[in-house]
């Protein structure tokens, strides 16, 4: 009986051992799902298990779910690299939850625009990719070609109109959009709420996540949809006649960005990780299979690829970027009187 | 070693169990409901029921549970009498059929409504070619989704539940009723239904608990413009992040289901709980 004891609690032993050296050699990261978790794969986390023979564990979570996990994890976390689409990391580096990243320790920091990495010693880790949010339209059906953030408006397409939920980051942008082009602002977002309210009578549709948004491309008949480029591209690669057309009154900018979170261990792989996704390659590979605009000067694209994104210093000086802080800081209100406007 | 420890000691690592995966987060959840900034705080509660929008979510998430249920009823209580009439061969297959959806993940199967009931879908399709509905007609985010994809995910536990009593019901009784004169109905009236009684109130309690703090159908089927409780708290705690009141929603969804569980502990004495 003795023996047998003794014998499990070594055999015990020996597994936790095996597991804390695991531990030590393998990074937990969320990605987005999707496409994109295919693409980030390819991109970022197979070459990097290649280079350090590291393994990389991914658990899809969006960033607003991501980031409720984060810090509800705050005394055990549990990700080592968290990625965010919704400026998330904005006050996730305010309540700690992120580390300051020093960059003399990312080789590829120096290539990033200015904008891209200027909160990195407050924890806000660097963007790597910039998401720009513009229409996305059925090519095929749509007579003419949708040129303004107001033909959203026009009541023939408001039973193909589909708006997305603003707890979905991309959501809240081009509402935000809209709200603006109606004549509000981040003080005010009354006009933006009235349009949603007489869209939605109109024949609208509201969705919570992307894919809802191919399905109904593909299956429901819609038209339009105020979404991402990367998106359009995403439908298309669906087999659906899909184009993506910036408005003419402005085209908001979502950063993706990678963050080192606080209080795990192995912060050194996790830097590793993040340069390499900030690398010329990483984006480069991001925008060929995405098309998602790059944040690294020295990424090189081919034309077809730099058409469809915004390419160069000056064309990513053109957009625009509603403040995250101000967003963060109204989210609660906006969502509770969003949920009031779409309550049916 | 005494026989109570020894019980004591089996029972451990189910209370220890229970106490770390159950007590301690519902305790939590409690306190963080009723924790403001400067202390102790009812605000969260006076917020929600002070509110019209969130009573209309939380009477929405009522209602919609009370019909689940009672459609649950209307059709799982037939199909259990039918189950204990058939032959042996039959009742298995009846029962696969009945078992074989808990199989497939709720997701699964609420996406194969999504499918059905979407504008293009098959169920709007028929409607229109009986030109019954108008060109944009869609069931998709619409209460009535909500109802047939949880009658469907539900039905099984209702049935099961009637048919666990059921098949312990002496057949000799019915016979006995027939030949007193009864007819068929009356039979099932007067005698079989009060007999199932303990089947149905058990089957209707799961039923209802399930429905109001089910997500994932509700969520998908209804959308985001027909919010129940679940869904509001999942929203309270993700998209605004608001985890004081999200926390509050719990309890009162919590303290709502455990009000319909108090009569049937009553009412049952604790015999067939």
């Amino acid at each position: 009986m003795n023996a047998k004891l003794g014998l499990s609690v070594v055999s015990l032993a020996a597994l936790l051992g095996s597991t804390a050296i695991a531990q030590a050699n393998s990074l937990t990261i969320n990605s987005f799902g999707g496409a994109y978790e295919t693409a980030h794969r390819e991109c970022v986390i197979s070459p990097f298990e290649k280079e350090t023979g590291a393994t990389v564990n991914v658990v899809t979570a969006y960033s607003a779910d991501a980031f409720a996990q984060v810090r509800a994890q705050k005394d055990a976390p549990q990700f080592d690299v968290i990625h965010f689409s919704g400026g998330q990391e904005i006050v996730a580096a305010a309540e700690g939850l992120l580390s300051p990243i020093d960059d003399t320790k990312l080789t590829n920091a120096a290539d990033l625009y200015d904008f891209a990495k200027a909160k990195l010693a407050a924890g806000e880790g660097p963007a790597y990719s910039i998401a720009a949010i513009g229409l996305v339209y059925n090519t095929e059906a749509l007579a003419e070609k949708p040129t303004k953030w107001t033909d959203l408006l026009k009541p023939e397409l408001s039973e193909g109109l589909v708006l997305t939920d603003i707890s979905n980051g991309y959501g809240m942008l081009g509402f935000l959009m809209l709200n603006q082009v109606q004549g509000g602002d981040l003080t005010n977002i009354q006009p933006g709420l009235d349009a949603v309210k007489s869209l939605l009578d109109a024949g609208a549709l509201v969705v919570a996540t992307s894919p809802e948004i191919q399905q109904e491309f593909a299956q429901n008949g819609a038209l339009i949809a105020p979404y991402a480029s990367d998106y359009a591209f995403t439908l298309r690669n669906a087999g659906l006649p899909s184009g993506f057309q910036a408005g003419e009154e402005g085209t908001p900018a979502s950063f993706i960005t990678a963050n080192l979170v606080a209080g795990r261990d192995n912060a050194d792989l996790a830097l590793k990780f993040i340069d390499m996704t900030i690398s010329a390659d990483a984006q480069a590979c991001f925008a060929n299979a995405l098309r998602y605009t790059p944040t690294n000067s020295k990424t090189e694209l081919a034309p077809e690829v730099a058409a469809d994104v915004a390419y160069g210093e000056a064309a990513v000086a053109g957009l625009l970027r509603f403040d995250p802080t101000v967003i963060e800081a109204n989210r609660s209100a906006w969502v509770e009187q969003w949920n009031r406007t779409i309550a049916q | 070693m005494n026989d109570r420890t020894e019980n004591l000691l089996l029972a451990l690592p189910g209370i220890l169990l229970l106490a770390l995966a159950f007590l301690f987060p519902i305790g939590q959840m409690l306190i963080l409901s009723v924790s403001g900034p400067d202390g102790f705080t009812l605000a969260p509660f006076a917020r929600f029921l002070s509110d019209p929008y969130y009573m209309g979510v939380l009477w929405r998430t009522v209602r919609l549970s009370l019909i689940i249920t009672i459609i649950c009823a209307v059709i799982g209580f037939p199909l259990a009498y039918i189950m204990t009439k058939v032959g042996p061969r039959l009742r298995l297959w009846l029962v696969i059929m009945i078992i074989l959806p808990l199989m497939t993940s709720v997701v699964i199967r609420t996406f194969g409504w999504m499918v059905m009931l979407s504008r293009s879908g098959i169920i709007p399709q028929i409607l229109r070619d009986f030109d019954l509905v108008g060109r944009n007609f869609a069931l998709m985010q619409t209460e009535t989704a909500i109802v047939i994809g949880m009658v469907q995910v539900l039905l099984p536990f209702m049935t099961l539940s009637i048919l666990g009593v059921l098949t312990r019901v002496d057949g000799r009784l019915e016979e006995a009723a027939r030949t007193m004169g009864c007819s068929f109905l009356q039979t099932v009236r007067t005698v079989v239904l009060p007999l199932s009684l303990p089947g149905l109130v058990a089957g209707s309690l799961l039923c209802f608990t399930l429905s109001a703090s089910s997500f994932v159908t509700p969520n998908l089927l209804g959308g985001s413009r027909i919010q129940v409780l679940a869904a509001s708290i999942y929203r309270s705690v993700t998209s605004a992040p608001d985890w004081p009141f999200a926390s509050a929603q719990a309890v009162i969804l919590f303290v709502g289901i455990l009000l319909v569980l108090i009569p049937y502990m009553k009412l049952t004495g604790g015999k067939n709980g």
